[in-house]
């Protein structure tokens, strides 16, 4: 039977475009790793998008998965939020169980 | 070379067949890291010849009046598109903004394919005109942040503050500056001796790769058509055909005083006449991110580049031809 760890598991889909400044967000506020993985596909504000359709990428999606303690991640996730006011973006936070809890 | 030769260019075939593919749906696609290997091999391309011709010609008056006349219109340009669009179109002041930055800016595929038609219309151009083309992408993207954001309180927030040197990176070295400025600077150090043993990388295929490209494009331009077009309605359906004709018009003015050749003068519409999709769109999402892409993708890429890949080019090198020839 696993030790059962529990940390907070951050999942950001945000432009591409964005994706350095979410990433300054996460390490200004001592997150000490996570991984970014193309969105293929998806819709949203009545629109149908895909990856690959504009040559400029700029609309192009990220997700950015981050797993840490709450203490590490809700700063991050509040400034994160008020980052996603004026930009295209889906946040959300759920709890989770880790094995290996000295990775995070 | 008449605008039916132009319309039947493999070029242009090319573009038509990728654009109604995906207008009927087809799942055919151009892998994205490929289609941009492509854009980069255009941009190298037309740099290194454009390098080799200003390694010929002599630097005089008329070719910095030209730069000067490059740089007016393209922070001028989107001022008159901000305009037609807010008096015409009902967008919002950040989505008018975003879109008239593009119209600002250029199309280097446009010019690429400018230039091929002058090229098999047997019309001489200069090669210093590529160097007008990267002057020209950025200064319309200050004049669209300025548009949007005059009469606004300035964002002096953690987010902004970031952003402005993500902004300037983006402005100030996107692909198409670099890598369109560096081959022309290679261009004109290697000279014809240098360009020879490239040729066979850059000249022979070259029009084989600009039809692969335009494929891409076709597909990408239905794509965004099919997608944009119920969104934006008739007002901006119709400002992205008939800003071009006003961008061109506004070009042909100044070089026209200028008194630029044919070849020259055409280019020099064509670059009035183009919106941008590739730098002004990634600085548009960092700097006004509440705009909204699909307006200015769908008519820069889905209305504007058909139109002048189609009808704009013949009838620029036309006007050209009639009123400098």
């Amino acid at each position: 039977m696993t030790e059962d760890h529990k940390k907070l598991r951050l999942e950001l889909i945000i432009e591409s475009p964005a994706l350095r400044r979410a990433e300054d967000v996460l390490l200004d506020c001592g997150v000490t790793g996570w991984t970014v993985i193309p969105a293929m596909a998806g819709f949203g504000g009545k629109t149908r998008w895909s990856r690959g359709t504009d040559i400029s990428e700029s609309t192009d999606m990220v997700v950015v998965i981050c797993i840490g303690d709450a203490e590490v991640l809700e700063p991050a996730l509040e400034r994160l939020h008020k980052m996603l006011d004026r930009r295209i973006g889906v946040l959300n936070v759920s709890e989770v169980r880790v094995l290996r809890p000295g990775l995070f | 070379m008449n605008a039916l030769s132009t319309l039947l260019s493999p070029v242009v075939l090319f573009f038509a067949l990728g654009l109604f593919a995906a207008i009927l749906r087809s799942p055919m696609s151009v892998p994205q890291s490929f289609a941009k290997g492509l854009a980069i091999y255009l941009m190298m391309a037309i740099g290194l010849k454009g390098g080799v011709e200003m390694s010929k010609t002599a630097l005089d008056g008329q070719v910095f009046a030209v730069f000067g006349a490059a740089t007016l219109l393209s922070f001028g340009l989107p001022f008159v598109a901000y305009a037609a669009l807010r008096i015409t179109s009902g967008l919002s002041k950040v989505d008018a903004a975003a879109t008239a930055g593009h119209y600002g800016s250029i199309s280097i595929v446009t010019f690429v394919a400018a230039i091929e038609a002058l090229r098999m219309a047997g019309v001489p151009s200069s090669g210093y005109l590529v160097a007008v083309a990267a002057v020209m992408e950025t200064p319309a993207i200050i004049s669209a942040l300025w548009l949007a954001m005059r009469g606004n309180k300035a964002n002096s927030d953690e987010d902004s503050h970031h952003d402005r040197g993500e902004l300037a990176r983006e402005v100030l070295l996107n692909a198409s500056i670099v890598v369109l400025l560096g081959a022309l600077v290679i261009g004109a150090i290697a000279g014809e001796d240098g360009f020879e043993r490239l040729s066979p990388f850059f000249k022979a295929p070259f029009q084989g790769v600009l039809c692969l490209f335009m494929l891409d494009m076709g597909l990408n331009a239905g794509r965004g058509l099919r997608r944009g077009w119920r969104k934006l309605g008739v007002a901006p359906i119709a400002f992205g055909l008939y800003m071009p004709l006003i961008g061109a018009s506004i070009g042909a003015l100044c070089g026209v005083l200028i008194g630029i050749g044919p070849g020259d003068l055409a280019l020099l519409m064509v670059l009035s006449a183009s919106a941008s999709y590739i730098a002004v769109p990634a600085a548009m999402r960092l700097a006004l991110p509440e705009s909204d892409p699909s307006v200015y993708l769908t008519l820069s890429l889905g209305v504007t580049f058909p139109f002048n890949i189609a009808i704009g080019i013949p009838l620029y090198i036309a006007v050209a031809s009639l009123i400098s020839g």
